[in-house]
């Protein structure tokens, strides 16, 4: 479980790459056992930060603070910190077996524990045969790197940087080469690892659904600045700006108008909500997630509309209904034909409000 | 017309100047001056066993040299920034483009007993050297002409590595000493491989660099193989000389191939 001790603590790490900042002062930190993941767009700045943090990259400004201490002139081969890199960098001219066992060839019989060098082969043996379990690929020692296939080498990316039990494990991407099925298959996997070994995965991705299932804690990215912090069942139901709800999940995002507290005007209908503490007549966005729209009887509706078009999506049908001022995307089980007129109805727990951004 | 046809220029051209010496070469290698079998022009190679080996132990000499210079070099033309080593891989080319005479004959005026580096040091009160005629002047003119040929198929090999496996290993806990020892250098085997081949095979049959650097002093197999052509017009000892040549050279590409079966230096050879 997700311990209070603060792990890796980031302060204030701003970041540019020629002429353009990828990361605009970054405070963040990490606790131990935590599962965190850096959610965003291609260019959000999260794989720097996640660079930053295995020291493959120094920041421009701010501290890394690995259990207090700065990490500035540690090099990457001294910090207890492993990475899976995405496509996953594995040597090419060893075998799984030598490729697992990279790590552990490296540091001296005391370190693992024994005291001859032949000891220390039969302890590696010992390690990279249990890291081979864990991840599922038992027998395949001798097997050289380019006769896997991807998952496969995904898996051997992993147990290479697990073996050496680090405090922190450090993942780009890591599944984005994957099919789906795998990708299912593998995130599931990832997160038992994680919660049976007890490390901390600090998890790049621009995956949202990927964040929402395996992260302890998400971080919303975009443009180099952190968005929101926290949950995935927060930030999914509490997105914090427009750019959040827009990118965790389908939504639908309109202007309107906070007519008092748990009542907001759009489209020219009032609508109760839960959310207070706006000025009067405060000009916020609103978001309305597809899922949340209820399809009701033309005349029973709070808006009404045109179903303009129909895709099934395998649990639910995708409709967009058109009000006039606004196409509304709307996700149902129960289906209804393009062209006919529905009614649509919110329940005020759904209707989230978040302040314009400036 | 078939594709295969477009390759008919080349195929008469191989034809004329490749087989057809090859085969005049095993023909004159067996025969005496008045064309009946003999295998003695063979053996005569043990006469000048000492020659033979001197051409071997100075190949080598020379393949280690520009390893040993080559490799850093490679390695730092490879390394991320660019315009910096673009204009190191021009300065490694440079030479490469006069022909080999022009630039042995450049080597010797440096080394003369009257030449740049004794006016050197003379200026700084230093004895003059006798450096012409010793085996280390021939060395040089011979690193100096090969070393492109090492440094090139190297450069390409670790150009091609991706920096991602060397932070995968300092990841891991390697330190800059053991990424080199144990990724880089073990991952570029194709490369010094293809470097080896291209440097060992035609420092072995060095000429004119030997007869040019030693002022005649230092022989090797091939101005022996020269001489027995040219001035003692005797093209049948000159084959078989030649034909024991060849064999080593592809005796020893396949011992090279052996460490690099897929053939991936760069494929030069």
């Amino acid at each position: 479980m997700v311990q209070d001790t603060r792990l890796i603590e980031l302060k204030g790490i701003s970041k540019s790459f020629d002429d353009t900042q990828v990361l605009h002062s970054i405070d963040l930190y990490i606790r131990k056992c935590e599962f965190i993941t850096l959610l965003g767009p291609s260019g959000c700045g999260k794989t720097t930060l996640l660079r930053i943090i295995g020291g493959f990259e120094t920041p421009d400004e701010g501290q890394v603070l690995f259990e207090g201490a700065d990490m500035a002139n540690v090099p990457p081969y001294r910090r207890r910190i492993n990475t899976v890199f995405q496509k996953y960098a594995l040597f090419s001219h060893l075998n799984v077996f030598d490729n697992i066992a990279f790590g552990l060839n490296l540091k001296t019989p005391e370190a693992l524990g024994v005291k001859t060098r032949r000891q220390k082969r039969e302890e590696i043996a010992r390690r990279v045969g249990r890291m081979l379990k864990l991840v599922k690929m038992e027998g395949y020692e001798k097997r050289s790197i380019d006769q896997l296939s991807g998952g496969q080498q995904q898996r051997i990316a992993i147990a290479r940087a697990l073996v050496n039990e680090p405090e922190v494990l450090l993942l780009d991407e890591p599944l984005g080469a994957l099919d789906l099925k795998l990708r299912k298959e593998m995130q599931v996997e990832l997160k038992a690892m994680q919660q049976q070994l007890g490390i901390t995965f600090i998890y790049v991705t621009h995956d949202q659904e990927e964040a929402l299932t395996m992260s302890d804690t998400v971080v919303v990215l975009n443009g180099g600045r952190i968005q929101q912090i926290g949950e995935p069942k927060r930030i999914y139901d509490e997105p914090k700006n427009a750019f959040v709800a827009d990118f965790i999940g389908e939504s639908n995002i309109l202007s309107g108008i906070m007519r008092e507290d748990c009542l907001v005007e759009m489209l020219g209908v009032e609508f109760q909500c839960v959310d207070e503490g706006f000025a009067k007549d405060e000009p916020v966005d609103v978001v309305v997630r597809p899922e949340d729209v209820m399809i009701v009887g033309e005349d029973v509706g709070m808006l009404t509309g045109t179903v303009e078009s129909v895709i099934f999506k395998g649990v639910h049908y995708e409709m967009m209904v058109n009000t006039g001022a606004m196409r509304w995307k709307v996700h149902s089980t129960t289906m209804q034909p393009a062209g006919s007129r529905v009614g649509m109805s919110i329940v005020p727990f759904n209707i989230h409000i978040m302040r314009k951004e400036a | 017309m078939k594709r295969s046809w477009y390759a008919a220029p080349y195929a008469v051209w191989m034809a004329l100047f490749t087989i057809v010496p090859l085969l005049l070469v095993c023909y004159y290698a067996f025969t005496t001056r008045s064309g009946a079998f003999t295998t003695e022009n063979l053996t005569r190679i043990f006469d000048y066993a000492p020659v033979l080996f001197d051409s071997l132990r100075l190949a080598l000499y020379c393949t280690a040299l520009c390893l040993l210079i080559g490799y850093p070099a490679a390695y730092f033309m490879a390394s991320r920034d660019m315009s910096r080593s673009q204009s190191l891989a021009v300065l490694i080319l440079l030479p490469m483009w006069m022909n080999f005479l022009l630039r042995t004959y450049a080597m010797m005026t440096l080394f003369e007993n009257n030449g740049v580096l004794n006016t050197l040091f003379e200026a700084l009160g230093l004895p003059r050297q006798q450096m012409i005629g010793t085996e280390g002047a021939v060395l040089v003119g011979m690193v100096y002409n090969f070393l492109p040929f090492m440094v090139l198929p190297i450069y390409t090999v670790l150009k091609k590595l991706d920096p991602r496996v060397i932070e995968a290993a300092e990841d891991l806990g390697a330190n800059p000493v053991r990424v080199v020892t144990r990724v880089v250098l073990p991952m570029s085997v194709p490369g010094i491989v293809s470097g080896i081949t291209m440097v060992f095979m035609p420092a072995v049959t060095t000429f004119a660099i030997s007869r040019l650097m030693s002022s005649g002093m230092i022989y090797l197999m091939g101005d022996m193989i020269e001489e027995f052509y040219i001035t003692m017009n005797n093209r049948n000892v000159g084959s078989a000389m030649s034909l024991v040549m060849m064999v080593l050279i592809l005796i020893s590409i396949g011992f090279l191939r052996k460490a690099d079966p897929e053939g991936q230096g760069g494929g030069l050879w």
